[in-house]
């Protein structure tokens, strides 16, 4: 296991440390980070008290709250769930040893990066055999999720489990259009949901995450999760997936796009480059074990502006021509002008545009072509080009048609893999 | 040193649990004897120990190592004659020894002349001396205490053509507490011994006495209206004599037995010996806290009895099922180590022979609130026998050195009533009296010492406990005092090195003096008071205002 130099870790509280101390070993940890939640928190984490009575009564247990700076009252609320011997406890439930539910509030201002690595920090300190991380919006949470995510990892090895869900046909198009297609093709694995706010792993592969040198980099620190699993895949950790059910559709705004594509897709480009390597190599893609039912997509009608989407298509094409010209090749660039035209009537962003459009802008985003962050920006109109396409496409089909269009994406994203190498460190 | 005249003599008691035909041979046949035991006499005493609680010695076809009870009043042949009884009596006050003796209320065995008239006739005078019944329906609500071996608590009795109730083995018939003969002859059978000098009696499996229909015969309100009677006499008759209890109850059905101190003096604490086991197994205090915070009071005449090992197995009854399965998953891994509710092992093999564990659970034993009962051979760590059947291999021959016999007896091997543990790591060659007296650090040396500090106070047998719950749930930290006299007790359950902070200001100003070196520790003062402590390590601290 990696050293924590505590001497250089600002981010833990002498106050912390001490509740750690108190904790000490463990075999089960669950973090929760958390900025005002105190809505959601209290089913979330007698969801998770539950779940470690019912299928881990005997293992040491501690759950782990790592704060942004809540004013709601989260903090406390977490730290009800313990379960001790000190007097006026007498309404907990029965357990057989003691249950702790600590909290730290970490100095700087909130952020998921911050609050894995003060989760990581203190899975390592208390020499955590398997670690789950559930996160304050998981409503849907039951406590068969305690044992779905974390007993790969205590019982069978793992080393990181993964969820998958079933999910409206509109909901996570980048993840069914950009991450998991590209993921796919760079890594050779077929991880359904590699950007992934639940998740388990071990304590090991949770060590060597905290034992990089990059938590100052901004971009790690925005898009940890995404980090966290290409880093265990380009590790060659023991992966698996688990079904967790229907993945909520959580409505959300066109302002919204640009920060998740920032965590995400930013996220899966730099990690091109320090993985490069790994990921040249490798063709064709394999299935990871996967535990559970079946994925497979909802069809009940959700409202999606189809109409506003080719808009900011459009208006992204003529606004943003100029960086475009820096980013993609000319071929490419004109192809896209010529579909977002007035006068195209069947507006179609078909799969090869859309893998040789995100091809290039990794490579230009491994170039620095112009600032890394403008080039995440000025993706996100073409993706919801591509989303309508998508939306368009799907719109009739069946579970299995939709999954279908899915599969051949991917294959696209695989197929084109030379095209990304041809271009990662020639011209455009 | 002659007994002291102390009425309450049993709160500062450190017990020594033996049955004389384990402890050692003086005539060669292989099963020892009170001459035995009297020769042995200066072993206990220097051992410490003030109390020694005899197991049944009485003649008994032995088919429940003597709590099968064929005749109250006497010796059983193979352990020597009642002479022998009176002179190691002698002996033992002589040196200070205080004798508690067995006494099975309940039943007899079937072998008993009592049973073999009351089955003779139902006419016989003493038919109704144990409970008959046409039926084998009867009290059906009462559980069946030995279900390995018994299907039913009613035996058919192919003599008087009836069913017989035993709550124990089919070969150990009740007597019938209702019938007034059945209460004045067992009265009569403690007098004979108290009149010869025994201290007390250790009355085995007190709940059971009464049968009533719709009830599970157990704690009955007739059973305690029994006891009361026979502590009344007790009292009027030999003043500081003394009952103790073994009723294998939850606390809140203990307390009656103490009543208002004018029923029990002692009884054991079964539910917290198992928890103890369990604290330490899973390295958290919250199984020992929450079954003493349940633990109700007690007239202050009266008194727990702790052990940690005993004759019997470890019994798991007073625990929930997933308690007990684990205690089974951690301590009985080979099913041969399990018997009924519970785990047939001694103290050393149970803790793995960590002696770090087994001073551990010694240090609980002796500073949480009762007096101390140790088991034979648990002073030098001896071993068990799985192999051997029943509870017998708990009950093996006393390791004396590492000679013929282990020292035991001059017989031919093949001729000891219970073979020697002879594995390599607790054989007699291995763990004997002879050898640990040789060693500074031994076991057996370390016990005398606990023993000692133990007695250098009061506080422990007769002092108050206030726990402490530091956050370190690895630590179970607790003051005793009596009068002016505080001792803080700090006991780390964990295998690793602890830091633990102690909320004192209540006792800011004292002085901390670790009992066994009397080194002086850092003045308690506002801030939490920073302990660190070794794998399993404890510490007892007197506090002194200086």
């Amino acid at each position: 296991m990696a050293e924590v130099r505590l001497a250089d870790e600002s981010f833990l509280t002498d106050d912390f440390l001490r509740q750690l101390i108190n904790v000490g070993e463990v075999d089960i940890l669950v973090g929760v980070p958390t900025h005002n939640n105190a809505k959601t928190i209290g089913s979330i984490v007698e969801a998770i008290q539950a779940g470690i009575l019912r299928f881990f009564p005997r293992e040491r247990a501690a759950i782990i709250n790592a704060d942004g700076g809540s004013r709601d009252g989260t903090p406390e609320l977490i730290v009800k769930a313990a379960i001790d011997d000190a007097r006026g406890r007498s309404s907990k439930p029965y357990t057989l040893r003691t249950l702790h539910s600590i909290s730290t509030q970490y100095s700087s201002s909130p952020a998921r990066g911050t609050a894995l690595q003060t989760i990581l920090a203190a899975a390592e300190l208390l020499r955590a055999k398997a670690c789950a991380v559930i996160s304050p919006d998981s409503t849907q949470i039951t406590t068969d999720w305690l044992t779905t995510l974390l007993q790969p990892i205590y019982t069978e090895e793992f080393d990181l489990v993964l969820p998958t869900y079933s999910r409206h046909r509109s909901d996570g198009i980048l993840l069914t259009n950009l991450l998991y297609p590209m993921t796919r093709a760079l890594y050779g694995l077929k991880i359904r949901e590699p950007y992934a706010l639940d998740c388990a792993f071990s304590g090991r592969l949770g060590s060597q995450f905290l034992a990089q040198n990059a938590w100052h980099d901004e971009t790690v620190r925005a898009g940890c999760e995404t980090q966290f699993t290409l880093g265990a895949i380009a590790g060659e950790y023991r992966i698996c997936q688990s079904f967790f059910g229907t993945k909520e559709h959580v409505p959300r705004g066109s302002a919204d796009l640009v920060p998740a594509m920032r965590q995400t897709v930013g996220a899966l480009f730099s990690s091109m480059e320090p993985n490069f390597s790994f990921w040249s190599t490798k063709t064709g893609s394999q299935s990871i074990p996967t535990t559970g039912a079946e994925r497979e997509c909802i069809l009940e009608p959700l409202r999606v502006n189809r109409k506003r989407l080719r808009e900011m298509f459009t208006t992204g094409i003529a606004e943003l021509e100029s960086v475009f010209q820096s980013i993609l090749s000319p071929p490419t660039l004109a192809e896209l002008q010529r579909i977002a035209r007035p006068e195209e009537v069947r507006f179609r962003y078909s799969a090869e545009l859309w893998v040789k459009t995100v091809y290039e802008f990794a490579a230009a985003y491994h170039k620095s072509v112009i600032s890394r962050d403008h080039i995440i920006q000025a993706l996100a109109p073409l993706f919801r080009g591509r989303a309508f396409t998508f939306l368009v496409e799907n719109s009739n089909g069946s579970a299995d048609d939709v999954e279908h269009n899915v599969e051949a994406l991917c294959l696209e994203f695989e197929r084109m893999k030379p095209y990304l190498l041809e271009i990662w460190n020639g011209g455009k | 040193m002659p007994l002291k005249q102390d009425a309450l003599w049993y709160k500062h008691a450190i017990i020594y649990q033996v049955h004389v035909r384990t402890f050692y041979d003086s005539n060669g046949d292989g099963i020892g004897d009170f001459e035995g035991l009297d020769q042995k006499l200066d072993y206990l005493e220097e051992l410490g120990i003030n109390a020694i609680w005899l197991m049944p010695f009485f003649p008994s076809p032995l088919r429940d190592d003597g709590y099968d009870i064929a005749d109250y009043n006497s010796v059983h042949s193979s352990y020597g004659t009642l002479e022998d009884f009176r002179k190691f009596l002698g002996s033992a006050h002589q040196r200070g020894i205080r004798v508690i003796i067995e006494m099975v209320l309940n039943h007899t065995s079937d072998q008993h002349p009592w049973f073999q008239q009351s089955r003779s006739s139902r006419e016989n005078p003493r038919r109704d001396w144990y409970v008959w019944s046409e039926t084998d329906t009867r009290y059906h609500q009462a559980r069946i205490n030995f279900f390995d071996t018994e299907m039913s608590n009613w035996a058919w009795d192919p003599v008087s053509k009836s069913y017989y109730w035993h709550r124990f083995f089919s070969h150990q018939p009740d007597l019938n507490y209702d019938h007034p003969a059945v209460r004045e002859e067992m009265w009569n059978v403690m007098k004979f011994w108290l009149e010869m000098g025994v201290d007390g009696f250790r009355l085995d499996a007190v709940p059971y006495l009464v049968e009533r229909e719709g009830t599970n015969c157990e704690n009955l309100p007739e059973t305690h209206a029994i006891l009361k009677e026979l502590r009344r006499r007790l009292d009027e008759q030999f003043p500081g004599k003394m009952l103790l209890a073994e009723a294998n109850q939850w606390p809140a059905h203990l307390r009656p037995y103490f009543a208002d101190g004018d029923e029990f003096h002692m009884a054991f604490h079964f539910p917290l010996m198992p928890r103890m086991f369990m604290g330490v197994k899973l390295a958290d205090r919250k199984p020992i806290t929450e079954i003493l915070q349940q633990t109700p009071e007690i007239p202050p005449s009266c008194q727990w009895c702790l052990f940690l090992r005993n004759h019997d197995e470890l019994t798991l009854e007073m625990l929930s099922d997933i308690e007990r399965d684990y205690m089974n998953d951690a301590y009985a891994e080979d099913k041969a180590m399990r018997l009924n509710l519970g785990i047939r092992r001694r103290l050393a093999p149970l803790l793995d022979n960590d002696r770090r564990r087994i001073e551990l659970m010694n240090g609980m034993l002796m500073s949480l609130p009762g007096t101390p009962s140790i088991y034979y051979g648990d002073e030098i760590g001896m071993g068990d026998n799985v192999n051997l059947g029943d509870r017998n291999g708990v009950r093996t021959p006393m390791q004396w050195s590492g000679g013929w016999n282990g020292g035991f007896s001059a017989a031919d091997p093949e001729k000891l009533y219970a073979p020697l543990i002879q594995d390599p790591v607790y054989g007699y060659p291995a763990v004997n009296v002879f050898s640990q007296r040789r060693t500074q650090h031994s076991l057996l040396n370390w016990m005398g010492r606990i023993i000692a500090v133990r007695k250098t106070t009061g506080v422990f047998g007769s002092g108050s406990i206030e726990f402490l719950y530091p956050a370190n749930h690895r630590i179970l930290a607790y003051v005793r005092q009596l009068g002016n006299e505080t001792i803080l007790v700090v006991n780390n359950l964990s295998d690793a090195a602890q830091a633990v902070e102690l909320d004192l200001r209540r006792y800011k100003g004292n002085i901390l003096i670790e009992m066994f070196g009397k080194n002086i520790f850092p003045r308690v003062g506002e801030l939490p008071y920073l302990l660190t402590l070794g794998p399993y390590h404890f510490y007892w601290f007197r506090l002194r205002r200086i």
